[in-house]
């Protein structure tokens, strides 16, 4: 544990969650969830839970993110 | 006013949770009561001192997910092959025909570089998946993790090359046999205990059974991982092709 590392993956976590949140691009919120899950991945491993944080990075980082684009592409790019 | 209440009830749950998180153990803390239990009783120092001569897998959570919580990752399976279920009730595979024209432009626009690099790519994401789905008995990783890595290099194909040309490629009467495979084969797994006279699932765990050795529980972790691994690549295809298939209208 590094604890430093540890600090600042969690502030970009949380910076990273208020964002997606308020943007209204969609096509830069998903991508932004993208970082997120990348980060949140960082986390998992750093919890010593290597398991999970596969999963976090294959699911999380890489297919949602895929889903949520194809979505975009098929309907508006923008939030109403 | 309504800005308010929100804002109480947000503070409300806030608490609560801060209290939850206050009386969680701290990491790997040897001492805490939740991870010891009652004397002689608690789950984890069962888990971690007898887990690999009970179960046969060299890692622990691998284990606990499949053998010991078996039950649970039953439905976790069945979960995401109800997942598929619903995202096919909404786009429903074979409501219309498709004009190929529409489909017949891949996203990527024709770009030798894309073309090479995926083409050069794919095979050894397909390893690592297998390797991934594989090693899960002796290492992080498993069945989950590896079927979406895989399910990743047939959407990044889908992607470069097209609809129509995957969809020659992977048809659907082809896929539509795959999509079930893992709940079928962890249910079949769990109802040889029945025919066998013990509870459901119990053929999985040799302490309890004693009808079989670690070599059976090992090859059964073997092939419930497999089917977990191929079930969960097939249903994210599936779903990603279903949403291809739908047009902007």
């Amino acid at each position: 544990m590094i604890w430093r590392l540890d600090i600042i993956l969690l502030l970009f976590l949380v910076a990273t969650a208020l964002i997606v949140v308020r943007t209204k691009d969609l096509l830069a919120a998903a991508l932004i969830f993208g970082a997120y899950s990348l980060i949140m991945c960082i986390v998992w491993q750093q919890l010593s839970a290597p398991d999970i944080a596969l999963t976090e990075a294959a699911v999380g980082a890489g297919v949602t993110t895929v889903l949520f684009i194809v979505t975009i592409s098929k309907t508006t790019r923008r939030e109403e | 006013m309504r800005k308010v209440v929100v804002l109480c009830s947000l503070l409300i749950c806030y608490v609560l949770l801060l209290f939850a998180v206050v009386n969680m153990p701290s990491m790997g803390d040897p001492d805490s009561i939740t991870i010891k239990g009652p004397p002689g009783r608690g789950a984890v120092p069962r888990y971690l001192e007898k887990g690999a001569e009970e179960c046969g897998g060299e890692n622990i959570i691998t284990d606990i997910i499949l053998n010991y919580r078996g039950y649970d990752t039953n439905g976790e399976v069945t979960v995401i092959f109800t997942a598929l279920i619903g995202v096919l009730a909404v786009l429903n595979r074979e409501r219309k025909k498709i004009s190929f024209s529409d489909m017949e432009q891949s996203p990527v626009k024709h770009s030798v570089i894309v073309y090479t690099i995926v083409r050069i790519l794919l095979p050894f994401i397909f390893i690592f998946s297998l390797y991934v789905i594989l090693f899960g008995e002796v290492g992080p990783g498993g069945g989950f993790q590896g079927g979406t890595i895989a399910a990743a290099a047939a959407i990044i194909f889908i992607l470069v090359f097209g609809y129509s040309y995957s969809i020659g490629k992977f048809p659907t009467s082809w896929r539509i046999n795959f999509e079930g495979i893992a709940p079928l084969t962890f249910i079949a797994m769990g109802l040889i205990g029945l025919f066998l006279g013990k509870n459901y699932l119990t053929f999985m765990f040799p302490q309890f059974s004693h009808t079989t050795n670690l070599t059976i529980a090992r090859s059964m972790l073997m092939i419930i991982e497999i089917a977990i691994g191929v079930g969960g690549a097939f249903i994210f295809t599936s779903i990603f092709f279903a949403m291809q298939r739908e047009d902007r209208s």
